[in-house]
């Protein structure tokens, strides 16, 4: 099959608003391996090894609190597995 | 030490969520949670079922509120707007009445379903997981609802959709699909639904779906896709949560998950058949072809993604996964080419695709669509330009477990159609496919029940003998069917934007709204 | 492989013979020429003569295609796979046309 010669990739599809500008660009800074699609509508985020999201980093450029819950309002899609969400963090990776 | 004012994300999960379960004194556990044996699927702990979102009811509120907010402001301007002269096309439209007849009273099965989990899973984890999922589909039939009957002002085929569903030839497919899953067991509807439609096939609908609407001037549609999209990222949450938590409560589950996975890859994969045509035909301005969509959200995101990380538990790619890959060249083709010569039964209305669509079709499917397809949509042209319309005198064979017309080919083969049968208690079922067979011969007391359209109209069950008698049936009205070309809609269209006068852009009367 | 349920799971076939009467199910499928979609499906007499579903049936759905012609396009016929060369008024049933068999024809 095909996934032996391919890198395992992750992904998340995030709704293209003001707000979550803030969002993606957050996880461009913090997430250097990943690619940026813009497709109609949505913005496809995409890394070969893990996509993380820091509450720090996305309050820092959206200049107020922002509660990791809020991401549901964000995302359309993912593919990946959610190891964790917690306050502070979200990360997207395969288990095994 | 003062205690913390806040709980951590953790810590309130843990409070709200599991904390208010108790154990039962008055019956045993199999008296109040009857249907989790039956399957035999073997679950020895339910508290090590995980919920990543780590929702609590009161966080799950608070943000499902935003975006009812968010949406019906969006419902708001469009109506303001005169939005529904945005579209790039009328004919656009026709995959909204597809979607609104064939996947909106799914979304109320879903909410039915999910609320029956919700109450006979036994762990508290599941239940409010299920709970969730179950109004989160209320909301999205509801939205669908509310947001395409903007349409139903201006439009045709819009009126009728709840009833369709239940009548009409193509509508099987998806209505027959649900069917099977509702019937099945808990675990088992939890692999059907929430694995292998949420998970694995779901981007392949929502995705291009959306986009297909942003790129189509359909801001309505597009919010509430997305709307209820950011409720599908927690339902792929669940139905990998329920599939990773069958797999290591039991080595005996495996290969009960396993069969369940290849039978609910195929049934979900041959509804898609329908989305193929969608994409590649039936949107006006074109947003990928349903073969790259194939490649990126499934080769790409399951096969390549996926299936490695469930390989630890001993899953394999689904059975027939190849046929599926070898189609993609094939599949958008061969399903429209049949919508065509079949919409005068259909609650939407089809076209000889136009020469741009056709240049754009070529360069997608460089193998096969000038040479298999172009040669057939040029004969049905040379009919159109000698005064006629390409429409199939007769009914279709059907398939016994899908429900499609037995329009596919042979594996390896695009110019001859796959003839699958079997005998079954001395009568003789019909495949379209080696994996439809396959399904069918595993249960086949299930599936000889099957209600196929075609059968029905022959027994007498669909209104009447004649055409007029069974599209009468299905509450078709004029426009609603056939072509395209000249039909109501497309000239109200033209006359709503040769004029300027507001006045004359009032609503046309649409028959029988 | 038997359905697993909650209890007995027995159910007749919803498309079975007797609910035609003296009729039957019968596919048609011109093989190779993609201008049809797919097989037919058609509900007929067991007693039909081979020329009353040739005519009735047969060449009203071919004459569809717009290079059919009944006059001068001629076929070879199987039915369920074995190969049959159909006389004028034998019937349906003695060509061996069972429910929901499958009546295959490609053009000479």
């Amino acid at each position: 099959m095909t996934q032996s010669t391919r890198a395992r990739q992750v992904g998340v599809d995030i709704q293209e608003t003001e707000e979550n500008r803030a969002v993606v660009e957050a996880i461009e800074a913090d997430n250097a391996d990943c690619a940026v699609r813009h497709m109609p509508g949505l913005v496809r985020i995409t890394s070969p090894t893990r996509i993380v999201v820091n509450r720090e980093s996305v309050e820092q450029r959206l200049g107020r609190e922002w509660e990791t819950h809020e991401f549901q309002l964000a995302i359309v899609s993912y593919f990946g597995h959610i190891a964790e969400w917690d306050d502070d963090q979200i990360l997207i990776q395969w288990d095994h | 030490m003062a205690a913390p004012r806040k709980l951590s994300m953790k810590q309130r999960y843990a409070a709200l969520t599991r904390d208010l379960d108790w154990d039962l004194s008055y019956v045993d556990e199999d008296t109040a949670y009857p249907y989790t044996s039956f399957e035999g699927i073997k679950i020895h702990d339910w508290s090590k079922w995980e919920d990543p979102f780590r929702l609590t009811i009161d966080a799950y509120m608070k943000y499902q509120a935003e975006k009812d907010k968010r949406l019906y402001a969006v419902l708001d301007s469009f109506a303001q707007g005169q939005g529904h002269l945005q579209l790039t096309d009328p004919s656009y439209l026709n995959a909204m009445k597809l979607f609104l007849q064939g996947v909106t009273p799914l979304e109320y099965q879903a909410h039915r379903n999910f609320a029956y989990l919700a109450r006979f899973l036994n762990g508290p984890g599941p239940r409010f997981a299920a709970l969730c999922q179950s109004q989160d589909e209320l909301r999205h039939a509801q939205t669908e609802i509310h947001t395409l009957s903007n349409y139903n002002k201006y439009y045709q085929g819009f009126h009728s959709w709840n009833h369709q569903h239940d009548r009409v030839w193509y509508l099987s497919v998806p209505k027959s699909y649900f069917d099977d899953a509702v019937t099945a067991g808990p675990f088992e509807f939890l692999i059907a639904i929430g694995f292998s439609f949420e998970y694995l096939l779901t981007n392949l609908l929502f995705v291009p779906f959306m986009s297909g609407a942003s790129f189509n001037g359909d801001l309505p549609t597009m919010t509430f896709g997305f709307s209820a999209q950011s409720d599908e990222s927690r339902h792929m949450t669940l139905g990998l949560e329920a599939i990773k938590f069958m797999l290591e409560q039991d080595p005996d589950n495996v290969p009960i998950v396993q069969a369940w996975i290849d039978k609910w890859f195929w049934r979900g994969y041959r509804l898609l058949a329908l989305v193929s045509q969608m994409l590649d035909y039936m949107l006006p301005r074109k947003v990928m072809s349903w073969k790259e969509a194939f490649e990126l959200y499934f080769e790409e995101q399951m096969l390549g993604g996926l299936f490695p990380d469930l390989a630890y538990y001993g899953i394999t790619p689904p059975r027939h996964v190849e046929h599926a890959i070898a189609e993609k060249e094939v599949l958008s083709h061969q399903v429209y080419w049949t919508l065509y010569q079949f919409s005068f039964a259909a609650g939407f209305t089809t076209t000889v695709p136009s020469e741009d669509a056709q240049k754009w079709l070529a360069e997608q499917y460089p193998q096969t669509f000038e040479k298999l397809y172009k040669p057939l949509w040029d004969k049905a042209s040379a009919v159109v330009d000698n005064g006629g319309r390409y429409f199939y005198q007769g009914l279709p064979q059907l398939c016994q477990v899908c429900q499609v017309p037995m329009l596919f080919t042979e594996p390896g083969d695009p110019t001859t159609i796959c003839q699958r049968h079997t005998e079954f208690e001395g009568e003789r079922y019909d495949f379209c496919s080696d994996g439809c067979q396959w399904i069918f011969e595993r249960e086949p007391e299930k599936y000889v029940q099957a209600w196929l359209p075609v059968h029905q109209i022959y027994q007498g069950n669909c209104g009447g003998p004649t055409v007029p008698d069974v599209l009468a049936w299905y509450k078709l009205q004029p426009g609603d069917n056939g072509e395209i070309a000249g039909n109501v809609e497309q000239t109200a269209w033209e006359a709503w934007h040769a004029t300027s006068s507001a006045e004359e852009q009032a609503p046309a009367p649409v028959a029988g709204n | 492989m038997a359905v697993r349920s909650i209890g007995e799971y027995k159910f007749p076939s919803r498309s079975r013979q007797e609910l035609y009467g003296d009729d039957q199910l019968v596919h048609l499928w011109w093989k190779g020429n993609l201008w049809f979609c797919a097989a037919a499906c058609f509900r007929a007499p067991k007693a039909m003569s081979w020329n009353d579903f040739v005519a009735g049936m047969v060449n009203p759905l071919f004459s569809c295609d717009p290079d059919f012609d009944a006059a001068t396009t001629t076929f070879t016929w199987t039915v369920d796979d074995k190969p049959v060369s159909p006389a004028g008024d034998e019937s349906l049933e003695a060509l061996g046309v069972g429910h929901k068999s499958l009546i295959t024809c490609v053009a000479a």
